[in-house]
């Protein structure tokens, strides 16, 4: 209703419903283009941006020793109190955490205590994965943070799913600028 | 003993009948959830089966193992008697529609239809009438607003439309003559009844829309603003017979445009068995009602009536004149 009708063309067309038709031949139009659906746990998943935060993983330094100096100003800044780090002096007579426990549970994935470490030795990474039927599970230790995955580095691309129900699974990491969401959906 | 013979092929065809009407939803169903997929750019069901082709298998399942639940406050009697009132008139409506001419089975002429009347477009018209009830005492029985609410609209709707769809018939019944479809049918043989009755076509698709109640005329049932109309209060089973009474109209509707104006089994340029050229044509209607759905909202209330009454009605009625006009 927003356009005026000029002319006996224009009214001629709203006589045969060519507003309708139009309609009609665009949802037929995208009845042949490919569907933007990522088929999640089946076959394909998203690959997160560097920026996303995902789980906690702890870093190692040059020589593989952990870097966290057990400063505990993470779980001073932890809004959720979910970060436990009991300090001990090694032999050489640095610093370290004996225990790192960060209950995911309670995480609420601020980045506060990647932002307060000064050793950068605390980060959240890509992993997203991590439900559990059990509370308790989701209370990881000090070894399973070393062993996180850590940032992604390209980010936006689509790989194989962990749960695999078909073999055939589209990988697109090549992609470096990340999924392009509109590339299949027409803008006029 | 011929009578015998004659009984049993006619109990037959019946069963037949009976079984593709109610499994017919599910690759309804299926391609209307894929359709609109596709449309929006999704993937429909793709788990259960081969891109899933079981999901209407597995929402049958789920309907039959659901609670059958009665409201409180409801009229049980009625309650229990709306989806067998809603299903039955789209089945019992099969019985005059002819899908063919006759196919020899084993040496023998066998008919494709359940019975000939000489009135079938009056029978069709008289039992899909009927249909309203089921949505009616559905709605009523249920003590439920947005149940009765969308009883309401259906029932106005229904009869507003009912007039339009009657008079629209009118041309055909002139051009061939003949209130049986198998002579209308046969009256096509040359010309499609669509040349002559464009206005005719449109209006009888339109009111046909409509008396379906799909979009843009499921005004019944509008999820927007009434839950889920007159099936708001049902679920399990008894839901399940109104999803299917609404698939075996939309079928009812696709089969009666192909043979009131789109020549029935007449094949044009390419020699195909005639069932299968049928079964072609209504396979389209099938595709457009869904095609519809995804295409258009809902139209207003107020609207719905103004089409009825005041487009379709003197359409319909210049069509009857005219074509008296041209055949004096």
């Amino acid at each position: 209703m927003s356009h005026a009708r000029h002319g006996v063309g224009a009214w001629i067309g709203w006589a045969f419903f060519a507003d309708l038709v139009s309609a009609l031949a665009l949802t037929f139009g995208y009845m042949f283009s490919r569907s933007v659906t990522m088929q999640y746990p089946d076959k394909e998943k998203w690959l997160p941006y560097p920026r996303y935060r995902g789980h906690h993983f702890l870093t190692r330094d040059d020589e593989g020793e952990i870097k966290c100096v057990a400063c505990e100003l993470c779980a001073r800044i932890c809004p959720c109190d979910c970060i436990e780090v009991i300090p001990y002096e090694d032999d050489k007579g640095s610093r370290h955490p004996a225990k790192f426990e960060i209950d995911m549970a309670r995480c609420l994935f601020c980045g506060l205590c990647e932002d307060a470490c000064p050793a950068d030795a605390i980060a959240l990474g890509q992993q997203y994965e991590f439900s559990s039927f059990s509370s308790r599970d989701l209370v990881v230790g000090r070894e399973d943070l070393l062993g996180k995955p850590g940032k992604a580095r390209t980010g936006g691309g689509v790989v194989a799913a962990r749960l695999n129900t078909e073999q055939d699974v589209l990988v697109e990491t090549s992609e470096r600028r990340g999924y392009n969401w509109w590339r299949n959906i027409r803008r006029t | 003993m011929e009578l015998i013979v004659a009984l049993g092929l006619i109990a037959f065809k019946v069963a037949l009948l009976i079984a593709i009407l109610l499994l017919l939803p599910l690759p309804l169903t299926w391609l209307e959830r894929k359709i609109a997929g596709r449309m929006q750019q999704r993937m429909g069901p793709m788990r259960v089966g081969w891109h899933g082709l079981l999901q209407p298998v597995a929402d049958g399942i789920k309907l039959l193992t659901k609670e059958d639940h009665i409201p409180a406050e409801a009229d049980r009697f009625l309650f229990k008697l709306a989806p067998i009132l809603a299903l039955t008139p789209p089945f019992v409506v099969f019985v005059a529609i002819p899908f063919g001419e006759t196919v020899s089975v084993l040496g023998a002429e066998i008919t494709l239809y359940v019975s000939n009347m000489n009135v079938a477009l009056l029978f069709v018209f008289a039992v899909i009438g009927l249909e309203v009830y089921g949505v009616i005492f559905g709605g009523w029985a249920a003590n439920s607003k947005y149940a009765v609410l969308g009883s309401l609209r259906t029932c106005a709707q229904m009869i507003s439309y009912e007039i339009p769809m009657g008079f629209a018939v009118i041309g055909v019944v002139m051009l061939a003559q003949s209130m049986s479809l198998l002579e209308i049918v046969r009256a096509q043989a040359d010309v499609w009844n669509v040349v002559y009755q464009p206005v005719g076509f449109f209006v009888f698709f339109v009111a046909g829309l409509a008396e379906a109640q799909r979009i843009p005329f499921d005004l019944a049932e509008a999820e927007g603003d009434l839950g889920a109309g007159f099936h708001t209060e049902y679920s399990g089973i008894r839901f399940a017979f109104f999803m299917v009474s609404e698939y075996a109209i939309v079928l009812l509707v696709s089969v009666l445009v192909v043979i009131l104006f789109f020549g029935g089994w007449n094949g044009m340029l390419v020699p195909l068995p005639p069932l299968l050229w049928f079964l072609l044509k209504v396979a389209f209607f099938v595709y457009l009602f869904i095609w519809f759905r995804f295409t258009f909202p809902r139209y207003r209330y107020d609207q719905l009536m103004a089409i009825g009454w005041k487009v379709l009605l003197p359409l319909s009625m210049a069509n009857i004149i005219i074509t008296g006009i041209a055949f004096l």
